[in-house]
């Protein structure tokens, strides 16, 4: 072997660096925070416009009182309940795409988590606020944190609704510090691409993200314990959701089978919207080559299961009240679906437990605007299922004295229809600001594929 | 002191060429990536990162903190409710479990933010936007007279492009 040359020879001998290059990916998937869409801006426009009108009508309730918002005997726990668990819901395909199936080394899911991830923050966020709309007095929502006071005075953490308050306010934060760990290199990205404004703002929130052996050593531990803990805590919080329910003893709550029942529905809800928010933003940002029907088709997957799921608990609720031979639940469930509640019972069942079994169909399954259709519907009969296991049980309870009817009134609907404008005002402002797809787990399917060959 | 700077296409090629490096004593060296690789994780260090420590203490932090805090907080405002114990341990599990959770996380965040050395700051010298996009970079620095044998070796392992900095 020839002896090495000198080093002043070396240096003649080396290529200055090339003109940087970009690679496609980078700029296929930040290409639609860049550029006016007009779709998007009147989406966006919308959804400012519902939350303006449900920070108004909400202003109105406080200052009038929750008696508009049709509160009255017997049922105290109306649409403003029934919107906080759909909304916690939602948030739990986000979790359970990030970090169940990332523990599972399911790689398909490296198309569709950022997305889920960001519903599932928005999600929560516009979850969290239900409880304080519906205390009424939202000046006094600090009554649920134990704070020291003059009076000697602490919260009972014997109940239900304090161990919510623990278990939202966790899986708030765990999924913002799990989102946010996950954009860190995204954000790189953007900011070596950024000028002016932006890019101060990318510097400063990329934390000097290089890439770097020993960063991506932190991050991927970090991602592996965050994904390890954020798998029970998403399982927990449905549940601690669920105990709100079943931990008292009115007819239609008080069963053992509420945990899992819940955390499926809930995946089964977010599973949904994940492809509600997703298909149009494939359709209007140009990502069909990243966001393909093969993810779409792996999401119906976990619909039908869920979807399974939820018809089996809907049956053994009913076998067991009919079982138990308990008159209250009984009735309870026989007025469920022939009571004045009807429609969101038989809703109800049919979104969630009858028409996703279409989705045995592989034609269907891939089929984005049957999906769409689907799993609109799906939100819609999970949002009545809620309806249905709240305002069934509360409105007919021991004493047929002290029944009633519970109506919505407009104030809710508002506030209601404003949640939805809140959580999609949050998720378009996110579509403008960071990539909705991850980009480094994308370059590492493609770059492994470069290498190795095959398909992932 | 002399730095070379090394462009890779694959991760493979960085991994071999960071494992010769590291045998022939050259360990003052720096990898940039687009994305996460094992091969390179482990050519350049296969130590686990100290991540771990800071959510074992995180967890362990927040497990006794939550117990603590419902404990002292019972027997401060004792309510006798449904016959049980005013400092009941079996409803306390969920939040001691919850707040596990959830100081292991910020734990964890922090572990992030220290081993990775991640703060708003100054990019290094040499890290070029070319390892944002698909490429990777291996920075070495040498001595003077080691300079041929580390860009022979650079080369050897698909080095696409090998330049000279502070020569």
């Amino acid at each position: 072997m020839a002896p090495p040359p000198p080093a002043t020879a070396v240096v003649d001998t080396l290529r200055p660096t090339s003109v940087p290059r970009d690679s496609r990916i980078n700029v296929d998937i930040m290409a639609h925070t860049k550029g006016v869409q007009w779709p998007y801006f009147l989406a966006l426009g919308a959804a400012v416009f519902g939350v303006i009108q449900a920070v108004l009508v909400l202003a109105w309730q406080t200052y009038a009182g929750l008696g508009v918002a049709g509160y009255q005997a017997p049922v105290f726990w109306g649409v403003y309940i029934i919107t906080f668990v759909f909304w916690i819901g939602i948030g739990h395909a986000g979790t359970l795409i990030s970090a169940i199936l990332f523990l599972f080394r399911a790689k398909w899911r490296n198309a569709v988590n950022r997305g889920a991830e960001a519903m599932t923050v928005f999600a929560v966020l516009t979850a969290a606020l239900f409880p304080l709309i519906h205390i009424g007095r939202l000046w006094k929502f600090y009554f649920l944190l134990p704070y020291p006071n003059q009076r000697g005075l602490w919260v009972n953490f014997k109940s239900p609704l304090l161990w919510d308050v623990f278990a939202v306010n966790t899986y708030m934060l765990i999924s913002i510090i799990f989102f946010y760990v996950g954009l860190i290199p995204d954000i790189a990205v953007a900011r070596d691409r950024a000028t002016g404004f932006k890019k101060i703002v990318y510097t400063i929130l990329a934390l000097g993200w290089q890439g770097t052996g020993r960063q991506w050593k932190a991050h991927n531990r970090t991602v592996l314990h965050l994904s390890g803990l954020a798998t029970p805590l998403v399982l927990s919080v449905h549940s601690v959701v669920s105990w709100d329910f079943a931990m008292s003893i009115v007819p239609g709550w008080h069963a053992t089978i509420f945990a899992p029942y819940f955390v499926a529905g809930a995946v089964f809800g977010g599973f949904a919207m994940v492809i509600v928010v997703l298909i149009p933003v494939r359709r209007i940002f140009g990502l069909e080559a990243y966001l393909t029907d093969y993810h779409f088709e792996n999401m119906s997957r976990f619909i039908l299961l869920t979807s399974l799921i939820c018809g089996y608990a809907y049956g053994a609720e009913y076998f067991i009240a009919w079982y138990s031979a308990v008159e209250y639940e009984q009735t309870s469930f026989w007025l469920r679906a022939f009571g004045p509640y009807w429609f969101s019972a038989w809703c109800m069942i049919l979104f969630n437990a009858v028409f996703p079994q279409l989705l045995w169909f592989k034609r269907l399954r891939t089929n984005l605007p049957f999906l769409f259709v689907l799993c609109f519907l799906i939100n819609l009969g999970m949002w009545f299922e809620r309806y249905v296991i709240i305002i069934t049980s509360l409105s007919r309870e021991y004493i047929p004295a002290a029944w009633g009817l519970y109506i919505p009134s407009a104030v809710e609907l508002s506030v209601l229809a404003g949640s939805f404008c809140w959580f999609g005002m949050w998720f378009l402002l996110f579509l403008k600001i960071f990539p909705v797809i991850a980009i480094a787990e994308v370059k590492e399917l493609a770059i492994h594929e470069k290498e190795h060959g095959g398909a992932h | 002191m002399p730095t070379l700077i090394s462009v890779f296409d694959l991760p493979g090629d960085v991994a071999s060429a960071v494992r010769k490096l590291k045998n022939r004593g050259f360990d003052d060296l720096t990898t940039y990536s687009p994305a996460p690789f094992e091969e390179i994780e482990l050519a350049e260090d296969v130590k686990p990162s100290s991540v771990r420590l800071f959510t074992l203490i995180g967890g362990l932090s927040g497990v006794f903190l939550g117990f603590l805090m419902q404990i002292w907080m019972s027997l401060e405002w004792p309510i006798k409710i449904a016959g049980k114990n005013f400092a009941s341990i079996p409803p306390y599990w969920i939040i001691g479990f919850e707040l596990t959770i959830l100081f292991a996380g910020v734990f964890t965040l922090l572990g992030l933010l220290m081993m990775g050395g991640l703060y708003p700051r100054p990019l290094d010298k040499h890290y070029c936007q070319r390892f944002s996009a698909e490429e990777f970079g291996v920075v070495v620095r040498c001595a003077e007279r080691d300079v041929a044998e580390v860009e022979a070796l650079m080369r050897g392992e698909s080095a696409k492009e090998v330049s000279l900095a502070d020569a």
